[in-house]
């Protein structure tokens, strides 16, 4: 983050990153709970409204869950297997991601060269959507090779392309400040440029992760086999039981959400330096 | 073994951008423990001195030798106290001061007393566990300077490093850094275009002029300290060094103003 940046930061925010108050803590609970209702109610009004099977209501939901949940699905797959099974696509393949993504995007970082010698080939592979893969992906790979390749094809672009950027945003004085100790490259890569990068990382991360889940869901839907929450919609949808249909989507949701907050969770850790009060 | 020397740097260089001369035969001698400022119109290439002298550029013509050899700021221990703040702001103080010591693998306990010492030395202590944003612009600079004095080493060079501070905080920096230096002798060599600042500061004021820098001036400065720059003695010998510089500055197109401190 640079000087301006901050600047800003703290004007806008005064006391930004203040420890929040238990009190407002507690507010910011409260209001969000009341979002949830609010929208729980309107989606049990419309629902009266419609009065249709198409058309469930909150509490039928609850009930499709609870039935996946205890007996299993129509295949007697237990939701269990359905949500294990995307989850652990959706690591390996957003974990390939990360993998090959921040190196990747530090080497074209640091030799911008590199990437403009190269960028013809590399660019246009971001615009191709992972979806339009699907039918290459079904005919090169099987199983999970399928989906990592899938959901590494969403995942890797935010993160290699916000990892290239940060690069640019190390500070001249920060890596002099080494090379006057004598600082090898390594050193420098390591105490230097990777702290500056980080954040950039995690936020290519959260946005990877979203494209993760979005490949995700497509990725199932075609592919050919039995288990993952995708796959489960799919087959739901076929017997038209709209409610386990719903389970499915609010499941990724959640799962999503999830993700997404134990890496702003890390952030907030990673970056105390950032967003500590001042005196 | 070479001869023990009380000579810290020799430098003769030559240095040139492309067709541009920066430095046309820079040439002079620092010995063991002696504090010397540079002194120059902006732009006439004190930065390019520090950066020679620091290993991190190598001259076009000549050398510069700290303790009979050639520079490598891998083998040699040289710091460097930079204009522009220089705190790594995803480390706390504590570990900004500890920065040089870390690049020089040294054990962590000795980390951690040398580090507790300089923290006192330079009026940090309560605050080690801040991070850069949480303190003031001139709190930044003594982390930048107890980072300089943490590691032993034979050279310091400081360029121009209190001039974004206030005049206030700028005096009493300049008093701290000499009591620091009287604390742990080290072979200094400030930067600034402050002639007060030099005068006040330096064992040696040397005047370069400008496009290319040459060497125009090596003054010893035989004032006692603590220096009065109320004196006599002092007024003259900065008036005498300003008349030189303004003479430079003229030569180059533009005029140095004086502080207008002294009554």
């Amino acid at each position: 983050m640079n000087r301006t940046e901050s600047a800003v930061l703290a004007t806008a925010r005064p006391g930004a990153g203040a420890a929040p108050s238990t009190a407002r803590r507690a507010k910011t609970v409260a209001c969000n709970a009341l979002a949830l209702v609010v929208v729980l109610v309107l989606w049990e009004l419309g629902a009266e409204k419609m009065a249709s099977p198409y058309f469930p209501a909150p509490l039928e939901i609850v009930v499709a869950f609870e039935r996946l949940l205890t007996q299993g699905d129509v295949l007697g797959n237990s939701l269990w297997d359905h949500v294990g099974a995307s989850v652990y696509r959706l690591l390996v393949g957003f974990g390939l991601g990360v993998l090959l993504g921040v190196p990747l995007g530090l080497l074209m970082g640091l030799y911008r060269g590199l990437y403009a010698n190269t960028r013809i080939v590399l660019e246009p592979f971001r615009f191709i959507p992972p979806i339009a893969w699907i039918p290459l992906a079904i005919i090169f790979f099987t199983g999970i090779t399928r989906y990592a390749f899938l959901i590494f094809l969403g995942a890797f672009f935010p993160i290699f392309t916000a990892t290239m950027v940060g690069v640019g945003r190390v500070e001249p004085i920060h890596r002099k400040v080494y090379q006057v100790y004598g600082a090898t490259k390594l050193q420098i890569l390591r105490r230097v440029v990777l702290p500056t990068v980080l954040p950039d990382i995690l936020g290519g991360m959260r946005v990877g992760l979203g494209t993760a889940w979005m490949t995700i869901v497509a990725a199932e839907l075609t592919g050919g086999e039995s288990i993952g929450l995708g796959r489960m919609m799919v087959n739901y949808s076929e017997l038209l039981r709209i409610p386990e249909v719903v389970v499915a989507m609010l499941l990724i949701g959640a799962l999503g959400f999830i993700f997404n907050e134990i890496l702003l969770l890390a952030e907030k850790y990673l970056f105390r330096w950032r967003w500590q009060v001042a005196l | 073994m070479d001869m023990k020397t009380d000579i810290m740097v020799r430098i003769k260089e030559s240095h040139r951008y492309g067709d541009f001369a920066v430095h046309d035969n820079i040439e002079f001698e620092v010995r063991e423990n002696e504090f010397v400022c540079v002194c120059g119109p902006s732009g006439c290439g004190k930065s390019t001195l520090l950066d020679i002298l620091a290993g991190l550029l190598v001259p076009t013509e000549g050398r510069a030798l700290i303790q009979d050899q050639p520079i490598d700021p891998g083998r040699q221990n040289i710091s460097f106290v930079f204009q522009e703040p220089s705190t790594l702001p995803w480390l706390n103080v504590r570990d900004n001061i500890a920065v040089g010591l870390r690049v020089k693998k040294r054990p962590e306990r000795e980390v951690r007393r040398i580090v507790d010492d300089i923290i006192e030395v330079v009026g940090l202590g309560g605050f080690e566990k801040h991070y850069p944003h949480q303190i003031s612009g001139g709190m930044k600079q003594r982390v930048a300077i107890a980072r300089a004095f943490a590691t032993d080493a034979d050279l310091v060079l400081m360029d121009e490093p209190f001039v974004s501070l206030d005049q206030p905080t700028r005096e009493r920096m300049q008093r701290e850094i000499l009591d620091i230096w009287q604390h742990r002798k080290r072979t200094i060599i400030f930067v600034t275009h402050n002639l007060e600042e030099a005068v006040f500061l330096g064992d040696r004021v040397i005047i370069l002029s400008s496009k290319p820098a040459r060497i125009r001036a090596d003054t010893r400065v035989a004032l006692q300290r603590p220096r009065d720059i109320l004196s006599a003695e002092f007024t003259a010998l900065r008036a005498q060094c300003a008349e030189l510089l303004n003479e430079l500055s003229q030569q180059a197109g533009h005029a140095v103003s004086q502080p207008a401190r002294a009554v």
